[in-house]
């Protein structure tokens, strides 16, 4: 038998949507098979028919080891063999780490849960992952790469057949991407078929064996990705040639707008921290997973208690308590965690637009809303946002555009200052390049940008400036006629090596 | 080091027992009678019921959803208890009875909220409404007398000193405790009210999860209304007006998290103590009742503050 | 606890919808619904019976002594329930005018807040009587007449009986029906007239709120009993002497009263747990309303527009003729 998994002719239809049009897909076992498709294209539709969470139309079959294979719970699935990472993290925040891996199979000993042996198996999957945490941990005092990490050992100790990995790196750095893949080759060698979505090239290339390509929820085709440059692949993606993957526009290098001294926060996160940042730049700020970037950022921003350091803004010092002291120097962040803390995702598209700068918005001290409807249209031409209207609600929008809108919203109270927190986790080729030529615009203007971010090479192909991260220290800084991948991860890992 | 900061863990998370033991010690030098083993006997009397129905509502919020209609299920079962329970059936038929009542409003409720995804506020606070007319309908609006004298003296007698409501309470205690900590379906309930999606998404059936805990709900109001009944010696279609706020507030004292997910039994047992003693002690000390909602609201709001604000020093 | 109240108010309309139809036969829930109700009856009489509540043994009694009355007498008679809510018995008035009510009989949820509503009535020309406890100044304000029992006269007979039993010495406590309850309010004042002569007879406890509810009053009972020695218990109800009764044990040599005369409370003064109760006779309230009514619809005039139904002190002695 050839294929582990064939899909064959499978369609979708949601209210006024065909998600999925007569799509096919075949899976060998022992492989991994990369997904490839903008936002969109049907990858997630076409994954959640097979995990039993949607029901596919009428016509076309799904065989697995050769047998009709149908699932209508997550739980038929799994039982089947078939286990997947969802994008969307799962985790159950209040959870320990034991609990979250066993969650829905957990290990029984006459009836009971058997808590013992869940904490030494959990113990002994963590260390084969390289993860530095305990069983008993919960999960809301986790880093986001870590509940991601305990969502890969949960789906890896199901001992599926086929296990699908939706975005498994979009929120992890280099070194734990090496051991997640050193993971999925010790589970190819035993015959498992890794689905493999991303939007990452590199890993494509990397990781991946065969890859299928969807658009509009279509099947576009398949190949050995060893036949197949990135050039060709984009093209089957988006349907047309994009050359430059990171635009980047000249501005001119204005005086320092924004400087951050010694900046200590009281939980320790961060140590003695400095850095500045000048009207017209990109600043990056690149290091591993807990360095501390989110942390500096978010300090800065008032959001957590800073035991030491000087912030100033346009030469001025500026005291944060809170952000709203911050904010209103012209400075605004847009946080890693777009769901939790940057978007009402129940209200729509106008709405969550006009709630930082409500300000501007008001007419005789109350809300005017074809203020508010114009302002949004501006932005959701300005930035190219994808919404049949303003009025859509926020949480049907693709990851890409809600991104987008979170970046409209802190537009609209046209900061000076814009920090930007991994804001291209997630999203797909078009919508990044959307992202980058936007900043390019804003320092154009005369802004300053600091963006964090994991991809080294997404730093490197827009940033004038990297400054590089570790353990809560600053370890080092390279300007753009010095950029290198080496030199950048050199110093991520600098106090270690 | 390490030491130091494992005790101050501890603290943090017992911090509402601290409380309620600091409460104690204050009632006691303010009038030392309420010390006595008569009064600490009243005690667990008065906690009872409000403890029992806390249990079940502990269940329905952990699993993430809520229960208006406990008050009215109580009042209920108690009515069925009481007109079974005029000595011509044996014990176990009304007390049984009453149980399946509950339950079946349990199931009602619980059908409502994880089938027909109804919000558990509304699904609830519609049966609240219903079953309390239920009990009306069901006692022709007026209080049931007559139960036999082996009925009264189901909540009226002690074993070893201890009273046998109380008895029943520590039974509730021991098995929901076990259930929660032990069994696959306790550590279900809380992925539900952890995460409702990625329960589901963890092969959990998490709309049977639901429904039983709504089931268990109404089977230990069920429960509370036949002791009720035995412990005012009549049925009541009036009875346990607001109880289901008690028993929320007993929850939310004992660090249950109203959003789901979060919540230990010995947190309930405290939170539910807490609220009597307050009440009880204000009795001994012949506070006004005007004064009395005063004292009280403010001891629960600070309860709360001073556990959630000593939670935050840990992090 | 506006939230609370709010519950409580949709809880008892949701309640009486069911209720109703439990303890009247031929009257709707609203008075639109009864319009069809009066078919056959030609020129009988169309009176409204408004009670505050449908959901105790008081009220339940008012409501069967009428209807029977009612039958008695020939006259249409439509009950309904304003439960609790004055905004709903306000309502309730202009509906009953608009539908063509001869009369209306109705307790008022609130003696300040039914006036408006009591005089536009009379204006229209319906004959208005109060039953059970009087609007503010009601004479003044178009009600024809009143028929209730006096809750000062029942509380001074109720805490008269607790002291001759005492011989005019002893500590003792009171339970009281919600804060500001107009009718709690009336029988504390009758207390207090008797207490004014009984120097001696001492309240060592605040009075305690516990709502009409036996449960709450057992509990608060149990609580005192652990700390206070007390002879006598004195309380605004019979549901709250039960709980008391219960707390204190059958026998127990305290004294323990109440207010109405209900099942449960004859029940606990036949076991010995309570002392005795202060009947208010509401079903008699209720047919001296009707006859009154009736005979101001006939063109009649009355003896005295204040109508009261004596207090009755019942005890284990005279029990046995009320049950």
């Amino acid at each position: 038998m050839e294929y582990i998994l064939e899909m064959k002719d499978i369609s979708k239809t949601f209210p006024g949507v065909k998600a999925l049009d007569h799509v096919q897909l075949q899976v060998r076992p022992g492989e991994v098979h990369a997904l490839m498709g903008e936002n969109g294209a049907g990858k997630s539709t076409l994954m959640k028919i097979l995990m039993g969470i949607y029901t596919k139309d009428e016509g076309g079959e799904i065989l697995f080891n050769g047998q009709p294979y149908h699932a209508s719970t997550p739980k038929e699935a799994m039982d089947t063999g078939v286990a997947m990472i969802h994008q969307e993290l799962n985790p159950i925040l209040d959870m320990t780490v034991y609990e979250n891996i066993f969650v829905g199979r957990e290990l029984r000993k006459n009836g009971l849960v058997d808590k013992k042996a869940e904490i030494e198996e959990a113990q002994r999957l963590i260390e084969e992952c390289g993860l530095h945490v305990s069983p008993k941990e919960t999960l809301r005092n986790l880093t986001v790469a870590q509940c991601q990490l305990i969502e890969i050992i949960k789906a890896i100790s199901i001992n599926a057949k086929v296990i699908i990995m939706d975005e498994p790196t979009a929120a992890i750095t280099d070194r734990e991407v090496e051991l997640l893949f050193g993971h999925i080759r010790r589970l190819t060698r035993k015959g498992v078929a890794i689905i493999y979505i991303s939007h990452r090239m590199d890993e494509i290339f990397s990781i991946c064996d065969r890859v299928s390509v969807y658009r509009d929820g279509q099947y576009i085709g398949s190949g050995d990705t060893k036949d197949l440059s990135e050039a060709q692949l984009i093209k089957m993606m988006v349907g047309r040639e994009i050359t430059d993957v990171f635009p980047k526009l000249d501005a001119e290098i204005g005086e320092v707008i924004f400087e951050a001294k010694n900046i200590v926060r009281a939980d320790n996160k961060v140590k003695n921290v400095s850095f500045s940042v000048r009207r017209g730049e990109i600043l990056g700020i690149g290091g591993l997973v807990g360095a501390g970037r989110s942390e500096l950022v978010e300090g800065i921003f008032g959001m957590h208690e800073l035991s030491g350091g000087e912030i100033f803004v346009k030469g001025k010092q500026v005291k944060v308590h809170s952000p709203h002291d911050i904010i209103r120097e012209g400075v605004a962040l847009i946080t890693e965690d777009r769901k939790g803390t940057g978007l009402n995702l129940t209200g729509t598209v106008n709405d969550n637009i006009a709630m930082v700068a409500i300000d501007k918005l008001l007419t005789h001290g109350l809300y005017n809303k074809s203020k508010a409807r114009s302002a949004s249209q501006e932005y959701i031409e300005k930035l190219n946002i994808k919404t049949p209207s303003g009025d859509q609600i926020v949480g049907n929008l693709s990851g890409g555009n809600q991104q987008k809108v979170v970046i409209a919203k802190w537009l609209l109270n046209e900061p000076d200052i814009i920090i930007l927190d991994e804001p291209t986790r997630g999203i797909d080729v078009g919508a990044k390049r959307d992202i980058y030529l936007l900043l390019g615009k804003l320092v154009q203007q005369g802004k300053a940008v600091i963006m964090i971010s994991s991809e080294i090479p997404e730093l490197m192909g827009v940033c004038d400036r990297i400054m590089v991260m570790c353990e809560g220290n600053f370890s080092g800084e390279v300007t753009r006629d010095e950029f290198s991948q080496e030199r950048i991860m050199t110093l991520a890992s600098a106090i270690e090596v | 080091m390490k030491k130091t900061k494992n005790a101050k863990a501890l603290l943090s998370e017992y911090f509402i027992f601290v409380i309620f033991i600091a409460l104690v010690i204050i009632l006691t030098c303010l009038k030392p009678s309420f010390i006595q083993p008569s009064n600490l006997v009243n005690i667990l009397k008065q906690a009872s019921i409000n403890g029992i129905l806390s249990f079940g509502m502990m269940f329905v919020i952990i699993a993430g959803g809520f229960d208006m209609s406990v008050g009215s299920t109580v009042a209920f079962a108690g009515i069925v208890a009481a007109l079974l329970g005029q000595g011509q059936f044996p014990l176990i038929v009304p007390l049984v009875v009453a149980m399946l009542a509950g339950l079946a409003v349990g199931i009602v409720n619980g059908v409502g909220v994880a089938v027909g995804d109804l919000p558990p506020f509304i699904m609830t606070l519609g049966t609240m409404t219903a079953v309390r007319g239920l009990a009306l309908l069901t006692s022709d609006g007026k209080p049931v007398t007559g139960i036999s004298e082996s009925y009264k003296a189901v909540a009226a007698t002690s074993v070893a000193g201890i009273p046998m409501l109380a008895i029943f309470l520590v039974i509730v205690i021991l098995i929901c405790s076990f259930v929660l900590a032990k069994t696959v379906y306790g550590r279900r309930v809380y992925a539900c009210g952890g995460n409702l999606q990625a329960a589901r998404v963890s092969g959990i059936n998490t709309t049977m999860i639901r429904i039983s805990t709504f089931a268990i709900a109404g089977l230990l109001a069920g429960l509370s209304g036949f002791l009720m009944t035995s412990r005012v010696t009549i049925g009541q279609p009036t009875a346990a007006e607001s109880y289901e706020m008690d028993a929320i507030t007993a929850c939310v004292v004992g660090g249950v998290s109203m959003s789901g997910g979060v919540g230990k039994p010995w947190g309930v047992v405290v939170g539910c103590l807490l609220i009597t003693v307050i009440t009880n002690g204000l009795d001994i000390l012949g506070v006004s009742s005007h004064w009395q909602k005063i004292v009280k609201g403010v001891i629960i709001v600070l309860a709360v503050l001073i556990d959630v604000k000593g939670k935050r020093k840990k992090n | 606890m506006s939230m609370k109240k709010r519950l409580l108010a949709m809880l008892m309309a949701g309640a009486m919808a069911v209720g109703m139809t439990a303890c009247s036969t031929d009257t709707g829930s609203d008075p639109a619904a009864s319009d069809s109700g009066d078919s056959g009856e030609g020129g009988a009489y169309k009176i409204a019976l408004i009670a505050q509540h449908q959901t105790n043994a008081f009220q339940i009694a008012i409501a069967e002594a009428a209807e029977a009355k009612a039958q008695e007498m020939g006259v249409d008679l439509t009950i309904l329930s304003a439960d609790q809510d004055a905004a709903t018995q306000i309502s309730q008035i202009e509906q009953c005018v608009s539908e063509g009510f001869d009369a209306i009989l109705f307790e008022p949820v609130d003696p300040d807040g039914l006036v408006d509503a009591a005089k536009s009535a009379a204006d229209a020309g319906v004959v208005v009587i109060n039953i059970v406890s009087a609007c503010t100044d009601w004479e003044n304000n178009g009600i024809s007449a009143v028929s209730y029992g006096d809750n000062v006269t029942a509380g001074e007979v109720e805490m008269q009986h607790v002291a001759d039993l005492l011989g005019g010495k002893g500590n003792i406590a009171i339970l009281t029906g919600p804060s500001g309850d107009s009718g709690g309010l009336q029988r504390m004042e009758g207390y207090e007239n008797i207490l004014a002569n009984y120097p001696d007879m001492v309240q060592v406890v605040s009075p305690a709120d516990c709502q009409w509810d036996t449960a709450q009053a057992q509990a608060t009972v149990e609580s005192w009993l652990s700390a206070y020695d007390l002879d006598a218990i004195v309380c605004q109800n019979d549901g709250m002497a039960v709980g008391a009764g219960n707390a204190a044990g059958a026998n127990s040599g305290i004294i323990i009263t109440g207010v109405d005369g209900t099942p449960d409370g004859f029940e606990a003064i036949n076991d010995g747990r309570i002392t005795g109760t202060v009947s208010q006779n509401g079903g008699a309230m209720a047919e001296n309303a009707l006859e009154a009514a009736v005979t101001l619809l006939d063109g009649g005039t009355l003896e005295t527009n204040e109508i009261i139904t004596d207090s009755t002190w019942i005890d284990a002695s005279n029990v046995a003729d009320y049950e």
